[in-house]
C-alpha cells in the first residue's frame, strides 16, 4: 500500500504579540524564559528584516551595520538576529502550558502583550516542502524529513543553517 | 481687520495643530547648522558650491513673457539649482506630521515646491537652495520629531509598525537612534555614512508627542470626537459627489 501523504497531529500554537518591538537582549531574555517552559515544542521568531547592506537606492551595497543584529544565546545555542523581534509563536503540547507561557512572558516583558490562541505555524508540508525534499521512497510519499517538526520554521526556499536554531537535539 | 484664513476646522489640539502646520506657525525645537543639514541630505558635500543644471536666469536671456514678469524665480532657480528631494517618514503613533499635512505645509507656506504625498511617507522636490531652506526650517520646528519621524530618502519603512522599546520609531537603515538621551544621525537620507554625528536633539516624550500630534487616533484624540470636522468632512463629501453627479453631460 502506498502511503500518499504526511498525517502529523496539529499542536496547539500560542502567538505572543508585544506592544513594542523587541531589542536583542529583551528578546533573548524573553526567549530563555519560553524555553525554560515545558511543554515547548518549538518556537518561531519574526519581526522586520535588519538587513546586512542596503538593498536599494543610492547607497546600494553599502554596509547597514544595525547594532540589534547581533548573536544571542537561548539555552546555550547561539544565533545571529536577523529581524527586530515582533512576535514569538510557540507551539505547545497541550493547552495546560498557556498559563506558564504567560507568567514567562510577564518575568521577560516590561511592557504589555497580547497572546493569542490557535494555529499559527504550518503543520502539513506544501507543494514547496515536497519539491525541496521529496518523498520517502517509490512506496512512501511522506515528505522525505526525519524531523517534521522542521515543517513551517523556515521558508523552503531558504537556507536552513543560519534561521534554524536545534536546542537540546540529543533530546528530539 | 486683516483677513485671517482659516484653514481647518475644529476645536481639539489635532485640529489646533493642523492649522498651525498648514499657516507655517510653528514653534522651533533645535538647532541644526547648515554644513550638518547637508551633510544627512547627502546631495552634495558640506561647504562645496551648488551644482547648476543650467545657467543663472539673468545669463540668459529669457523670452518675453508676461507670466515671466509677474513671478519672481525662487533663489534656487534664478541660480539654476538642480532640482533635489527631502523625503520624511512619520510613525502613526503620535507624529507631529501626518504626510498630508506635510504637503500642507510645503505647498502653501513655500515657492517652487512639488510635494508627493504617500500614505506612510511624504516627499518634496525643489531646486537645492531653496530645498536647504526648507528642510532646516522643518528639520529644527515641531512638525518634525526625530524620534518619531525620519529623513528617509530610501527604505522608509516604519511608520506603521510598534515603536521600538526605547520609544523611537523603527529604522531599518540605523541612519539615526537614540545616544544617550538624543537622537543622532551618523548617515546620509538614503543609508551612506557621512563623516560626522549629527545631533538632532531629543526626542519628545510620549505626552509632548500626543500634545503636538495631528494624527487622530482612538487611543489620544479621536476624529469622531471633533464635531466641526466632522460636518467639514461630511459636507466637502456631499458637495464633491452632487457636483460630480450631471445627467445631462
Amino acid at each position: 500500500m502506498v502511503r500518499t501523504a504526511t498525517v502529523t497531529d496539529r499542536l496547539k500554537n500560542v502567538r505572543i504579540f508585544p506592544q513594542r518591538l523587541l531589542q536583542p537582549e529583551t528578546a533573548e531574555k524573553l526567549l530563555n524564559e519560553l524555553d525554560q517552559v515545558k511543554g515547548v515544542v518549538r518556537m518561531l521568531i519574526s519581526g522586520k528584516n535588519l538587513p546586512r547592506k542596503i538593498t536599494c537606492g543610492p547607497g546600494t551595497g553599502k554596509d547597514v551595520n544595525h547594532p540589534d543584529r547581533i548573536i544571542i544565546h537561548v539555552s546555550g545555542c547561539a544565533f545571529e538576529l536577523h529581524v527586530i523581534v515582533g512576535e514569538v509563536l510557540v507551539e505547545v503540547e497541550n493547552e495546560s502550558v498557556v498559563d506558564e507561557l504567560k507568567k514567562a512572558c510577564e518575568r521577560a516583558l516590561p511592557f504589555p502583550f497580547e497572546m493569542k490562541r490557535g494555529y499559527f505555524i504550518k503543520s502539513k508540508p506544501t507543494l514547496t516542502d515536497y519539491g525541496k525534499y521529496g518523498f520517502k521512497s517509490k512506496t512512501d510519499e511522506t515528505i522525505n524529513l526525519e524531523d517534521e517538526r522542521l515543517l513551517g520554521l523556515i521558508d523552503p526556499h531558504a537556507k536552513v543553517e543560519p534561521n534554524l536554531c536545534m536546542i537540546k537535539a540529543e533530546g528530539l | 481687520m486683516a483677513y485671517k484664513p482659516q484653514y481647518y476646522p475644529g476645536n481639539t489640539s489635532v485640529a489646533k495643530n493642523r492649522r498651525k502646520h498648514m499657516a507655517g506657525d510653528l514653534e522651533k525645537m533645535r538647532d541644526i547648522s547648515d554644513e550638518d543639514l547637508t551633510a544627512i541630505l547627502g546631495h552634495r558635500a558640506p561647504g562645496s558650491d551648488f551644482p547648476s543644471t543650467h545657467p543663472p536666469l539673468a545669463e540668459m536671456g529669457e523670452p518675453d513673457c508676461p507670466v515671466r514678469e509677474v513671478v519672481e524665480p525662487t533663489p534656487g532657480a534664478a541660480a539654476g539649482d538642480r532640482m533635489r528631494y527631502v523625503q520624511f517618514a512619520d510613525s502613526m503613533y503620535n507624529a507631529p506630521a501626518v504626510p498630508y499635512w506635510r504637503s500642507y505645509h510645503a505647498a502653501i507656506n513655500y515657492r517652487g515646491v512639488d510635494p508627493g504625498t504617500l500614505s506612510g511617507r511624504q516627499v518634496n522636490e525643489m531646486r537645492e537652495r531653496d530645498l536647504e531652506e526648507f528642510s532646516k526650517d522643518v528639520c529644527q520646528t515641531e512638525i518634525t520629531d526625530w524620534g518619531l519621524a525620519g529623513m528617509r530618502g530610501c527604505t522608509v519603512h516604519g511608520h506603521s509598525l510598534r515603536l521600538q522599546e526605547d520609544g523611537t520609531m523603527f529604522d531599518m537603515l540605523d541612519r539615526r537612534r537614540l545616544e544617550g538621551g538624543v537622537m543622532v544621525m551618523d548617515k546620509d537620507q538614503v543609508g551612506v555614512p557621512i563623516d560626522r554625528k549629527v545631533n538632532l536633539g531629543k526626542p519628545m516624550t510620549e505626552s509632548e508627542a500626543a500634545k503636538r500630534t495631528t494624527f487622530y487616533r482612538i487611543d489620544n484624540v479621536s476624529f469622531r470626537s471633533d464635531k466641526e470636522v466632522i460636518e467639514h468632512v461630511q459636507r466637502v463629501w456631499e458637495l464633491r459627489t452632487k457636483y460630480g453627479f450631471v445627467p445631462k453631460a
